[in-house]
């Protein structure tokens, strides 16, 4: 191996030409040594390897001891995944146990069916929570989202799960009040499911292939639906092109949240506020290629002001990115260079009074309405180089 | 005692060969993939410099990745391949 000690990035150009010196020789016999055959990589032709069938302590301090060996968790207690348990959840499938769902990036572990059910048994689901994480894994495993890169980043970035449709009342999904705080236990496990099998499946674990600087905590759980009720708008899932009975799940690599506490009942002064909470010089969102994936989750009591004033969802979207281009010149230098780098294609050259735009269209700003009363909105900041993924879930069973 | 289900799959299984073997770097082509991480540029431009010097390599070829948390293009990879004996793809942080 050759070693370059952390940091690397901040080091000065002669203390890079000193530590080229010191590896060169390194580089050299690593490139002539004899090779090996590594054992990562995608492996859809690889046999189904079913889940193995383990003894575990009986006691419930020593079984937890025993997850926690394993690095099966996320250092909160565990429900033992028995066969009884995984055989009642999969009755709320018709799909087969064995039946691959995804290969989960970066480990590209085999998602079957099986695995997607002992792990939401092992966060505490609800037998009928299935096919929400199904959909959820098919999800986060489409290219466009980029699971690879959101695993192992040292950003915080993790998937966060927007429910919409008739399946967010029969799951009793939180929508509004504190709907992306603690409380509720469809949004609890849901959230903590997807975090393990991307773990347990993915390979995802901290300090391993999980290489976040801080993290954040919705790395514990994610997930809130939409206040149907509280949206004047169409809902999520038929603007992404669904039927109204059906119900769909939508992940995005979030980045964090921000409130937007404002008493603003002006449209234009509304729009502003939540604009300036969107432009911010460190966001990951104006450098990547292509802009990112921003989204704004509006309260009821800001969606309807916004409604009020004649805007649509579109128009809304249109406003803000307007009002969120940022003047080049607030990035730091060595950002600005990578987002030149990375939008020149899409912006052109760049100079310090450039104003950027966020995303490279209007219609990449996400709009959620979701939480109960109040003046709080919330942003929350792509990983940037994602795209949301949205995927009908299947509530046919043959329970 | 309790039997229960491992949560865990197997990771990728399918072989993969890591790295070209060469006998020597003398009269070779070595390329890097620029992964866009601050400073991999420069730590390239240099090792390139010192694989000529030092260890008779014939020619260094470097690209740049789009964005580091992006892979790299097919078509990149495959001019790579193409015209390199050895690739170094870039640097973590």
């Amino acid at each position: 191996m050759a070693v370059i000690p952390h940091p690397f990035g901040p080091r000065t150009r002669p203390e890079i030409t000193q530590l080229a010196q010191a590896i060169v020789a390194d580089v050299a016999r690593i490139l002539c040594n004899p090779g090996t055959t590594g054992t990562a990589g995608r492996n859809e032709s690889t046999p189904t390897v079913r889940p193995h069938l383990i003894e575990a302590p009986d006691d419930y301090e020593e079984m937890n001891a025993f997850f926690r060996q394993r690095q099966w968790g996320d250092g909160l207690p565990l429900v033992p995944p028995t066969q009884e348990r995984v055989a009642r959840m999969l009755q709320y499938t018709q799909r087969s146990p064995e039946e691959v769902v995804a290969t989960v990036a970066p480990g590209f572990g085999q998602a079957t069916v099986e695995h997607i059910a002992i792990n939401a048994v092992l966060a505490g689901c609800s037998p009928p929570f299935l096919p929400l994480l199904i959909a959820a894994v098919e999800a986060v495993s489409a290219p466009e989202f980029n699971l690879q890169s959101v695993q192992t980043t040292t950003n915080p970035a993790t998937p966060w799960l927007i429910v919409s449709g008739p399946v967010t009342r029969q799951l009793q999904i939180n929508s509004g009040i504190n709907c992306l705080g603690q409380g509720t236990w469809a949004n609890a496990v849901l959230g903590r499911a997807l975090r393990l099998i991307l773990q347990n499946i993915g390979g995802g674990l901290p300090e391993v292939m999980d290489r976040a600087t801080h993290g954040q905590p919705g790395k514990y759980s994610f997930c809130c639906a939409e206040n149907e009720d509280g949206n004047p708008w169409e809902p999520l899932h038929i603007e992404h092109g669904h039927a109204p009975e059906h119900s769909t799940v939508t992940v995005v690599a979030a980045a964090g949240t921000l409130n937007i506490n404002t008493h603003a009942k002006d449209v234009t002064d509304l729009l502003r506020m939540i604009a300036d909470a969107m432009c911010y010089a460190a966001s990951n969102d104006y450098r990547a290629e292509g802009g990112g994936e921003p989204w704004v989750v509006l309260s009821p009591e800001h969606a309807e002001i916004l409604k009020q004033a004649g805007l649509t969802k579109a128009g809304v979207k249109a406003r803000l990115w307007e009002l969120s281009r940022m003047p080049a010149h607030l990035m730091a230098k060595k950002d600005l260079i990578r987002t030149q780098h990375n939008r020149r294609a899409e912006l052109g050259e760049l100079s310090p009074d450039s104003l950027v735009p966020i995303s490279a269209t209007p219609e990449l700003i996400g709009i959620l309405v979701a939480g109960g009363p109040g003046g709080h909105s919330v942003y929350i900041p792509s990983y940037g180089n994602t795209r949301s993924v949205t995927r009908r879930v299947d509530t046919t069973c043959n329970k | 005692m309790p039997m229960i289900l491992a949560p865990t799959a197997t990771l990728g299984t399918s072989a993969l060969q890591l790295r070209r073997t060469l006998p020597d770097l003398s009269g070779k082509v070595v390329g890097f993939i620029d992964n866009t991480k601050p400073n991999f540029n420069f730590l390239a431009d240099d090792l390139g410099d010192l694989l000529i010097k030092k260890f008779g390599v014939r020619n260094v070829i470097k690209q740049r990745k789009h964005s580091s948390s992006r892979a790299a293009s097919e078509k990149l990879m495959a001019a790579m391949v193409e015209s390199c004996d050895a690739v170094i793809i870039g640097s973590g942080d």
